[in-house]
């Protein structure tokens, strides 16, 4: 994008999308650049990234949220693409690695020259390939949780519909205390929203009158048992855990072993259903699991159930992908020229504020065209930023563990 | 398209000091060093630890970088001077996991597992990103060009043939009176060095840092990129980085010549495409590349 920055201010105030197209207007001269840009970008597809996990640790999440942005990418182009651009996507695999990442955003970014990147999962891997979207003005949609994501620099170039950490702790801790735990303790290995977990639970606990007990541990040992004496000196009856699935098995095999008959709590990654395959009933039994829900009754949501198919899980991550397209697609048909500056300043006009309520980037693109005010629902949710590029207002789903099998307890 | 290019040649050439640094440990030394990783990730925090919080100027930040790593490595080969091969292997691998864990958790000095943000670069506030992808990746390879000509030097000198006798079989390196033991220190220190000055690199370039960078798979990169490059060659480490990273990024455009395969598909394939070229070129040329050459002196005494 930036080799163009050394020719005239008036090609990069027309049109700074195609190298080509840039070449091919420098040689035709003045009469050609005297011409509407609108004329010469009429045909030049508008590309978007996806920058989801395909392999790795996020690879159980990453192809289906990839297809999320995918199939709003087809709907679109279906219906005409954006104010007569079609869209293309261009996907690459982060590899849930914060280096490997770097190199795929460089592809995006330099060679393909999308508008936004899509879908970065996990926090490092989104922190790494920050500085390069906002260097080169390409908006970043993300659904990491780590809190210091939003206090980058940014510019306003990042959008995260992930409930930050400081939220989801403190929704779920107060949700401790109203299930009557009396002495809680939080476990679990350093990750980057572990501290920040550690003190949204200690805040509430105290505030609650609750005496509270924390530890970090090892991510991938094969026994917790010294780790499991430890907190449960503490004597608590309500232990939360802060890890994913395979530290998770562990802890809750040794807390078991060691007799202790409290509650337990977890993320829904971390016991999840392969957890509950992995260990026996009764170690199992009673376990709670709360993650940020999707707006399963938002007819976004049953809208992207139906574009993947009923026999796909749309887990929260998908939900907030397909969020992420619709609100690149419909910021890009505010106006502006069709890059990542235009989806910057765009993505609140369309998200909140009032207006013509859309769960889908078609419709909100015919209104849009209409000159009326959009304001879309997503599936995730809402989809209100704030000026951080953080998200309100997100509702948690809570289950329970009956006999190896997820019982709903609330949504709320 | 061309920032990209040189987006990844400055990976490349950053590759590429990590793998002479390798070399000049494992290939000319015959130590194999698994902790690449931990001396790659103790260059970037030392470099980014001072520039950040002191504002020192990065060039300070890469002179600590080596001084660090290379004390490190000097520090790490004097606890484990009598451990050979797989025992050293086992050792330093256990290193660059220590380096790792205390950087997750020593949070008031590297902010954990969040990583450290916003590290300068060299007038990177002036320069346009693309003039600033430029000016790093000159920065690189001259570093690739200095770092050659010093382990060429090495190689070619008196102490080079003392590294590669202790390599080929350190009790006769022993008998003629050499002093093993300094030899490997030294030899692992600055092996060590030039992959912390390759860790400040990094973490300047991209201006992010974090425990997950600093993973053993880059160190398993490193290794496949020297083997295939020559062991025990200068050029072949150059090279072989160069190749590795053709390898690692060419692939991706293979998706635009693979039709009907899905996304996740595509990513396998890619992963899979990668170890099968590297396989094929370790069967086709075991020595590598680029063979490490045969001593001269030798030469001569053969064909007398």
């Amino acid at each position: 994008m930036n080799e163009q920055e050394g020719k005239t201010t008036m090609i990069i105030a027309t049109h700074r999308l195609s190298r080509r197209s840039v070449l091919a207007a420098g040689a035709a001269g003045a009469a050609l650049l005297a011409a509407p840009a609108v004329v010469r970008a009429q045909a030049q597809p508008i590309r978007l990234g996806s920058l989801t996990p395909l392999t790795g640790a996020g690879g159980a999440y990453g192809p289906r949220m990839r297809d999320a942005i995918a199939a709003v990418v087809n709907e679109v182009n279906a219906a005409g693409g954006v104010r007569g651009r079609p869209l293309q996507l261009v996907t690459e695999d982060d590899q849930t690695s914060p280096e490997a990442a770097v190199r795929a955003a460089r592809k995006l970014i330099d060679v393909d020259r999308v508008a936004a990147v899509m879908g970065t999962w996990a926090s490092s891997v989104t922190t790494a390939v920050a500085p390069l979207c906002w260097e080169n003005r390409v908006s970043l949609f993300t659904v990491s949780g780590a809190d210091s994501i939003t206090l980058l620099p940014h510019q306003g170039y990042i959008f995260r519909t992930q409930p930050n950490s400081r939220l989801q702790m403190r929704t779920v801790a107060k949700f401790a205390v109203d299930e009557g735990a009396q002495r809680i303790a939080w476990m679990g290995p350093q990750t980057p929203f572990a501290q920040s977990s550690i003190e949204e639970f200690q805040q509430v606990a105290q505030a609650a009158n609750r005496p509270f007990t924390s530890l970090i541990y090892e991510a991938d040992k094969a026994t917790y048992r010294s780790e499991v004496d430890q907190i449960l000196r503490a004597r608590p009856d309500f232990i939360m855990f802060g890890g994913y699935t395979p530290d998770s098995i562990v802890l809750a095999r040794d807390l078991f072993r060691a007799g202790y008959q409290g509650k337990v709590m977890a993320p829904a990654y971390a016991i999840s259903a392969r957890m509950l395959e992995a260990l026996p009933h009764e170690v199992t039994q009673g376990a709670m699991v709360y993650e940020p829900w999707p707006e399963v009754a938002s007819t976004a949501y049953s809208r992207l159930q139906r574009l993947l198919g009923s026999g796909v899980e749309v887990d929260p991550y998908t939900a907030q992908t397909y969020d992420h397209a619709n609100l690149a697609v419909m910021a890009l048909a505010i106006g502006g020229d069709g890059n990542g500056l235009a989806i910057k300043d765009n993505v609140r006009r369309i998200s909140q504020g009032g207006g013509q309520s859309v769960d889908n980037a078609v419709d909100g693109l015919k209104a849009i065209v209409a000159g009326q005010k959009v304001d879309y629902t997503g599936a995730s949710g809402p989809c209100d930023f704030t000026a951080e590029g953080d998200i309100t207002g997100t509702k948690f789903r809570y289950q329970r563990v009956d006999k190896g099998a997820f019982q709903v307890m609330k949504i709320a | 398209m061309e920032n990209y290019l040189v987006a990844i040649v400055t990976f490349a050439g950053i590759y590429a000091l990590l793998a002479m640094g390798l070399n000049v440990s494992w290939g000319m030394t015959g130590l194999v060093n698994l902790g690449m990783a931990g001396f790659f990730a103790l260059g970037a925090y030392a470099s980014a630890i001072l520039t950040v919080r002191t504002g020192a100027w990065i060039p300070l930040g890469f002179g600590l970088a080596a001084i660090v790593a290379a004390l490190a490595g000097a520090a790490l080969m004097g606890i484990t001077r009598k451990l050979r091969g797989d025992y050293l292997a086992i050792i330093t691998l256990g290193f660059s996991e220590f380096v790792r864990l205390v950087a997750a958790n020593e949070i008031w000095l590297t902010r954990g597992s969040d990583g450290i943000s916003g590290i300068p670069g060299p007038w990177r506030g002036e320069l346009s990103p693309a003039q600033f992808n430029v000016l790093f990746c000159v920065i690189v390879l001259v570093l690739v060009a200095v770092a050659y000509v010093v382990c060429e030097r090495l190689r070619d000198s008196p102490y080079g043939r003392v590294l590669r006798a202790v390599r080929e079989d350190d009790t006769v390196a022993a008998v003629a009176g050499k002093a093993v033991d300094r030899y490997k220190l030294q030899a692992f220190a600055i092996g060590a060095g030039i992959m912390g000055v390759a860790g400040a690199a990094y973490g300047h370039y991209t201006s992010y840092i974090a425990p997950d960078i600093f993973r053993p798979l880059i160190t398993i990169y490193i290794f496949l990129a020297l083997t295939a490059g020559g062991v025990g060659n200068n050029r072949g480490a150059v090279v072989g980085a160069f190749l590795v990273m053709a390898i690692l990024e060419g692939t991706r455009f293979l998706w635009d010549v693979v039709p009907g395969l899905a996304a996740v598909q595509k990513a396998a394939l890619r992963e899979i495409v990668i170890g099968v070229l590297l396989i094929v070129v370790m069967r086709l040329r075991p020595e590598g590349l680029l063979p490490e050459p045969v001593p001269k002196v030798l030469d001569k005494e053969t064909t007398r």
